[in-house]
């Protein structure tokens, strides 16, 4: 049994939807690693560079906008087919940028610039 | 490919992935029309479901199945990301954005409106139906007891279907739990009411609230009194007064269970007669008023006629179609409709429940439906 509540005004996300798989460079985490730099043309096409791909995408007005639950506390078993457990609504995501083509797989180490 | 910085707006956003982004611990919802609304409204959404139960999410009035969506897409979600709009019409934003990507999917929750899962509200409180103050078993019960709260937690459905199905179900508040009448008090009572009625002969259209307390206080609670003039009769006021009109219907239909439920079935002609006679005066009773309650045997010499409850049937679709075939062969959709009406989701028809879960086939010139499937 479980439990979202809006508490104050929620905070606005964005989605990004990509192609392929999101893996670590190194074995381990993937927090803290870069995944690259988001870019907008003048025209508001985005624009995704990630290591030495760039993809260029599209901005999306979700008809179903999504709500990002978040499990709260207890153990955190990562169990993709019941939702039990207590969820709280942290966000709400109306727009995503689709990138379409599909490069090889991405690479999420990009060496910092100096 | 080449990119001309030229065409590019000034602003970047570096996006990293957050501390807790391998976590798995977001997930994404998909909303239907409405939800996202009520959600900004500060209003909650609630998943219910036990262990063994296919999770549902409920709003305040509607009940949702859930089922998860899989893309063959990485879903990212990033806090703070603007929008082209966004930076233009904040042109003095700083040129690096660093954003976290909070996490990753490559599924989401998927939601379908469903009916609200509200047959287990019955059982519970058939668990130990009120059968009067002086009844032993209520004191020293060790049954469960429900409020509210207790519902709410156990139930799949919304809080206003669960309080919308109590009160069709005619069940009342006790000591603050929720307690569904035995069906022998619940006669009893309403005997005492049409008897009374029938010594003051008062119309069945005014019933006087005050006189049946007056009269009828000695020999049950108030409360139980008011409570079996409000499921059987409509309330409303009068120069100051609650009267009742009391429902004709829902009396011949309750007077009908009590003598079908004695045996495995009766003649039809023979019940029709009896039952004619045991209504207060002034009733009619007529076969539809038993719709969902009872079933006529036409095909048997004489008729006859026994009692089938639809609360009694199964929930699930599939489940309701093979119990009912079971008993069954050959349905008309006249005498089908009243146990499968209950099935029909938002905008769906008899028909197309027919179409989908029976078979249909000419008997006698008369359309008749039989299971899709072999009966063992």
């Amino acid at each position: 049994l479980s439990h979202s509540a809006g508490t104050g005004a929620l905070a606005q996300w964005v989605l990004l939807e990509l192609q392929g798989e999101v893996e670590p460079r190194q074995s381990g985490d993937l927090a803290g690693s870069l995944l690259g730099d988001l870019h907008y043309t003048c025209e508001g096409v985005p624009v995704l560079i990630v290591g030495h791909h760039i993809l260029y995408g599209k901005v999306v007005q979700l008809e179903k906008p999504f709500a990002v639950l978040v499990k709260q506390g207890g153990a955190s078993q990562p169990s993709p087919g019941a939702p039990h457990g207590h969820y709280t609504v942290t966000a709400l995501i109306k727009t995503k940028l689709l990138f379409k083509t599909r490069p090889k797989p991405i690479i999420t180490h990009v060496p910092k610039k100096v | 490919a080449k990119l001309n910085p030229a065409e590019l707006l000034p602003a970047v956003h570096c996006l990293s992935f957050g501390p807790q982004a391998g976590g798995g611990e977001c997930c994404l919802l998909q909303l239907e029309p409405g939800l996202c609304a009520e959600l900004e409204a500060g209003r909650s959404l609630v998943i219910r479901g036990e262990k063994d139960e296919h999770a549902v999410l409920c709003s305040k009035d509607k009940t949702y199945d859930m089922k998860i969506a899989d893309t063959s897409n990485m879903l990212l979600f990033v806090p703070g990301c603007k929008t082209p709009e966004e930076l233009n019409a904040d042109l003095s934003s700083c040129n690096i954005i660093h954003s976290q990507i909070a996490g990753f999917s490559k599924n989401y929750w998927e939601l379908r409106r469903c009916r609200p899962k509200l047959k287990k509200l019955r059982k519970l409180l058939m668990e130990d139906p009120y059968e009067g103050p002086d009844s032993q078993t209520d004191q020293s019960s060790t049954f469960s007891k429900y409020t509210t709260e207790d519902l709410l937690s156990l139930i799949q459905a919304s809080e206003e279907e669960i309080l919308h199905q109590l009160q069709v179900i005619d069940a009342c508040k006790i000591e603050g739990y929720w307690r569904i009448l035995d069906f022998d008090y619940e006669m009893k009572l309403l005997n005492h009411v049409t008897q009374l009625i029938d010594s003051e002969s008062w119309p069945l259209s005014k019933v006087p609230l005050f006189a049946c307390l007056e009269e009828l206080g000695s020999l049950e609670p108030r409360e139980m009194i008011e409570h079996i003039l409000s499921s059987y009769g409509r309330k409303y006021f009068d120069d100051g007064e609650v009267f009742f009109e009391m429902r004709e219907d829902k009396i011949c239909r309750a007077i009908a269970q009590m003598l079908l439920q004695n045996a495995v079935k009766f003649n039809l002609s023979e019940f029709e007669e009896v039952w004619q006679q045991s209504v207060p005066e002034g009733m009619t009773t007529r076969l539809d008023q038993l719709q969902g309650l009872a079933l006529v045997d036409k095909s048997s010499r004489p008729e006859t006629i026994f009692l089938l409850k639809v609360e009694d049937l199964p929930e699930d679709n599939q489940e309701r179609f093979n119990s009912l075939f079971g008993i069954r062969e050959k349905w008309t959709e006249v005498d089908i409709t009243p146990y499968i009406q209950d099935l029909c989701a938002e905008k769906q028809t008899v028909g197309a429940l027919l179409t989908k879960y029976a078979r249909a086939s000419m008997l006698n010139g008369v359309k008749v439906y039989n299971s899709r499937r072999p009966i063992s």
